[in-house]
């Protein structure tokens, strides 16, 4: 085993205790304000009055904005997952093979991940502007458009673009945990299954997706926490107009609890929050692990 | 490899070279037929105040048609007559119209009309022409006198201008988009440019060129009113002599090596890569350009240029009037101190993970997991309210300690890594020793892992640098936000300073982009290296 002898029992709790401190203080502490909050009446000051029950959960999920946003939430969360994961994982298989300017392409590739959500959304919030939007600019003055296109012509094409940039700048952490997975894998699989005669797709299908699968599986439970919880492009790109119906539940309950002053519903939200979150990794973790045993 | 027989490579290169000359004939025999269909306005006239249907409308209807009669004899066309009628009332309140008849042709124009018109676009059907040219006799070149050698066997001299045909049969391929691209610019955009009061220089001479090109020189004066309707669509010979210069491309590959699959494999790959590079790096074009626009250029809907006219570089001093070198002394203080805290408390957390047995450990990377779950957006009301308490609302500090905290996961995560992946064998040895056990961590194992303690410092201070949401919401005097909050100023309701609001976006993005460039190589492997064996 690679360790080190214990001098007393109590030894590695004093290592963890800085960790444990922060993490406690910082997230644990919140966490339990959220859950104490989502039970108590808040007055419009914000001074808490006593406990009132379930009465902000009844509150939030009489919010008129509740169902739709929950729909958004699904939509968002699994069109920005799913998509990223399969172009990320298309992207990592170019970014192993041998080519030319393979260095170069890896380091535009970060890009993306590198930059902050907020500056990444405005600048995608300019390029799709109706009137004087840089796209198109740049297709009218390649002649690949003959006549302006509206960008954001309704609210369900605007929350679409909202997707798409979710899923831009998602797909460099899938392509390079996905690339991390593939380059630890030994050439002799492939060898092998040349030899046996197999093609692109038997070897993907055979070798790739089954080897890779723990870093996948590692990025997707990841993903999943992250886009659920994504906040910046939403809020800078449409801020959940028109009438929350661009809004997924981050930021429904970002605008009830500091524009709205409905703190009360708002903790609720982040409860139910915390809830689907834990159910949706706490099940991918278990279908994936349970696979793996049945290997 | 199995080799080829002399018989069966001439045989080869003989089908192959056949696909090519037949693909080149076709291609340039697509050219003379029509590969775009207008329908355009030959003249127009206007009948003045009428009603439809009175004396006045059937006199100049009448009218419209002898010259719509004689233009068809001319022209040997069927021309139309639209009318366009506007409804207005007049002083006395009467209800009159106002008819503009249009006498509209469809015409064909083939390849050869567009190269010799002089418009730009024929310029790209000419380069078209003389590569299929230049590739058809590259390759018989290539095959002059080395017909039955076998492709790996050729040499540079033959095996070169092989390639350099294919090279150049791509080359035409990609020309034809170009042709299109180029006529949506000379017969829409310039003339919407025009008509719209934003003329391109030598714009005189484009209409010279079109009104010959379309109108045999009858339009004049009127060219660019009777453009403004123009519609086109191209013919399905345009289509035609696309799959033409792809069969032609594949047979260039076939006289080049023989093996067309593995080409493409490549070609796609090579396709799909600059594809992304273009997609990913196109939004840092716009930061960049507009950036450095000034203000009037970045909200212009008419704006021409792919580049600033002018490179305003006064944008950047006055961002620094605006309060931006504060934001970004904040974000620097905050990030700093987050990545300390986050490494302080994370390097021995990692290290008793990593080395040491003890009941509660499973537990505890469990703890750190499911801490991950719990984004501080959604903890946003219970984090402002310890904040409150704490005293920590709306300081530096606080997002330093809270920017620390939500780090932590990853900084054990990634931490824990790379202390598993360096052999404790040396540790061993410096406690045997009699070194304690701090000592053996500080001076034998975190120099063997600087590389991966690098990673997390940069990854930690990015992801700090980065932040946006808490910010927003515990920050609200100005001296004490950082970038991400700072330059959302410049896109306020009421108004948007575009080249300020990229300006400073560049400031802050760049230095950032080129720290995950330096550990882009370490931070794959450590993510996964930390998560599939935990």
């Amino acid at each position: 085993m690679n360790t080190i002898p214990i001098r007393h029992k109590w030894e590695p709790y004093l290592w963890l205790l800085p960790s444990l401190v922060l993490m406690c203080v910082f997230v644990v502490f919140p966490i339990g304000i959220v859950f104490k909050l989502s039970v108590s009446e808040i007055s419009k000051s914000g001074v808490v009055k006593g406990l009132v029950g379930l009465d902000n959960f009844r509150a939030a999920f009489r919010d008129p904005a509740f169902g739709t946003v929950m729909l958004n939430t699904a939509i968002w969360v699994v069109s920005v997952v799913g998509l990223s994961t399969l172009l990320g994982f298309i992207t990592a298989m170019a970014l192993n093979a041998e080519f030319f300017g393979r260095k170069v392409a890896r380091s535009i590739v970060v890009f993306p991940w590198a930059t902050s959500l907020v500056i990444q959304a405005s600048v995608w919030n300019y390029i799709i502007k109706g009137e004087y939007g840089n796209l198109n600019n740049v297709l009218l003055n390649l002649g690949i458009l003959k006549n302006a296109v509206n960008w954001r012509a309704s609210y369900q094409i605007e929350f679409a673009w909202e997707c798409g940039v979710g899923i831009f700048v998602t797909i460099p952490f899938v392509a390079f945990t996905v690339l991390a997975g593939l380059q630890s894998i030994d050439d002799a699989y492939y060898e092998a299954a040349t030899v046996d005669g197999a093609g692109f797709w038997r070897k993907l299908w055979n070798v790739t997706i089954p080897l890779v699968k723990p870093s996948l599986t590692v990025c997707t439970v990841l993903n999943i926490i992250y886009v659920f919880n994504s906040f910046p492009i939403i809020y800078t790109i449409t801020k959940g107009a028109p009438a929350n119906k661009t809004d997924t539940m981050v930021t429904l309950l970002y605008m009830r609890a500091f524009y709205d002053n409905q703190k009360g519903p708002a903790t609720a939200m982040s409860v139910i929050g915390f809830a689907i979150l834990c159910v949706c990794a706490g099940a991918y973790m278990m279908v994936t692990m349970r696979k793996e045993d049945a290997r | 490899m199995n080799r080829n027989t002399p018989a069966e490579v001439r045989r080869a290169n003989g089908r192959a070279m056949a696909l090519v000359l037949v693909a080149a004939v076709l291609a340039v025999a697509l050219m003379c037929l029509p590969l775009y269909r207008f329908s355009a306005a030959v003249f127009t006239k206007k009948s003045g105040n009428t009603f439809v249907g009175d004396e006045k409308y059937q006199q100049v209807r009448a009218e419209v048609e002898a010259m719509a009669q004689e233009h068809a004899q001319r022209t040997g066309g069927a021309p139309q007559i639209v009318e366009n009628v506007t409804e207005r009332t007049n002083s006395k309140g009467e209800k009159t119209s106002m008819v503009a008849f249009e006498v509209r042709q469809v015409m064909s124009r083939t390849g050869w009309d567009f190269m010799f018109s002089g418009l730009p676009c024929g310029t790209f059907l000419m380069a078209l022409v003389l590569c299929l040219a230049a590739a058809v006799g590259l390759m018989l070149c290539g095959l002059w006198k080395a017909v039955d050698v076998d492709w790996p066997e050729l040499n540079p001299g033959k095996s070169v201008p092989r390639r350099l045909g294919a090279a150049l049969g791509l080359i035409a391929l990609l020309l034809v988009p170009a042709f299109m691209m180029s006529c949506n610019l000379c017969f829409t955009r310039q003339i919407k440019l025009a008509t719209d009061g934003f003329p391109k220089p030598g714009l005189d001479g484009l209409l010279r060129v079109l009104d010959r090109f379309l109108y045999g020189g009858t339009a004049g004066e009127e060219t660019l009113s009777l453009m403004t309707g123009v519609t086109y669509q191209p013919d399905w010979a345009l289509y035609g002599l696309m799959a033409a210069l792809a069969a032609f491309t594949l047979g260039g590959v076939l006289v080049a090596h023989g093996h067309p699959a593995a080409t493409l494999q490549k070609g796609l790959l090579y396709g799909f890569v600059i594809c992304l590079c273009l997609v990913i790096l196109y939004p840092y074009y716009v930061m960049l350009i507009t950036g450095f626009r000034s203000n009037a250029e970045t909200t212009d809907m008419y704006f021409q240029h792919m580049l600033p006219t002018r490179w305003v570089w006064s944008n950047l001093s006055d961002i620094i009037g605006r309060g931006v070198p504060r934001y970004l002394l904040n974000s620097l203080l905050l990030s700093a101190g987050a990545t300390a805290i986050a490494l302080l408390c994370g390097i021995p957390a990692a290290y008793a993970m990593a080395r040491m047995n003890f009941p509660g450990k499973k537990a505890f990377l469990g703890f750190v997991i499911m801490s991950q779950m719990f984004s501080p957006v959604v903890l946003l009301v219970g984090i402002s309210r310890l904040m409150n308490a704490l005293h920590l609302n709306d300081t530096v500090t606080g997002l330093m300690f809270i920017n620390a905290a939500f780090n932590q996961a990853f900084a054990i995560w990634l931490l824990r890594g790379t202390f598993v992946s360096i052999s404790s064998e040396m540790e061993q040895a410096a406690c045997i020793d009699g070194c304690s056990t701090v000592s053996a961590m500080l001076r034998v194992l975190l120099p063997m892992a600087a590389p991966g303690i690098v990673t997390t410092l940069i990854f930690v201070f990015i992801n700090a640098w980065n932040e946006y949401t808490i910010s927003t919401v515990l920050i609200s005097t100005n001296a004490n936000k950082p970038i991400t909050v700072g330059i959302t100023q410049f896109s306020s309701f009421n108004m948007i300073e575009w080249q300020y609001l990229f300006a400073a976006a560049l400031v802050a993005t760049i230095p950032v982009v080129i720290l995950f460039m330096l550990i882009e190589k370490h931070l794959a492997a450590g993510l996964t290296a930390g998560g599939v064996k935990g």
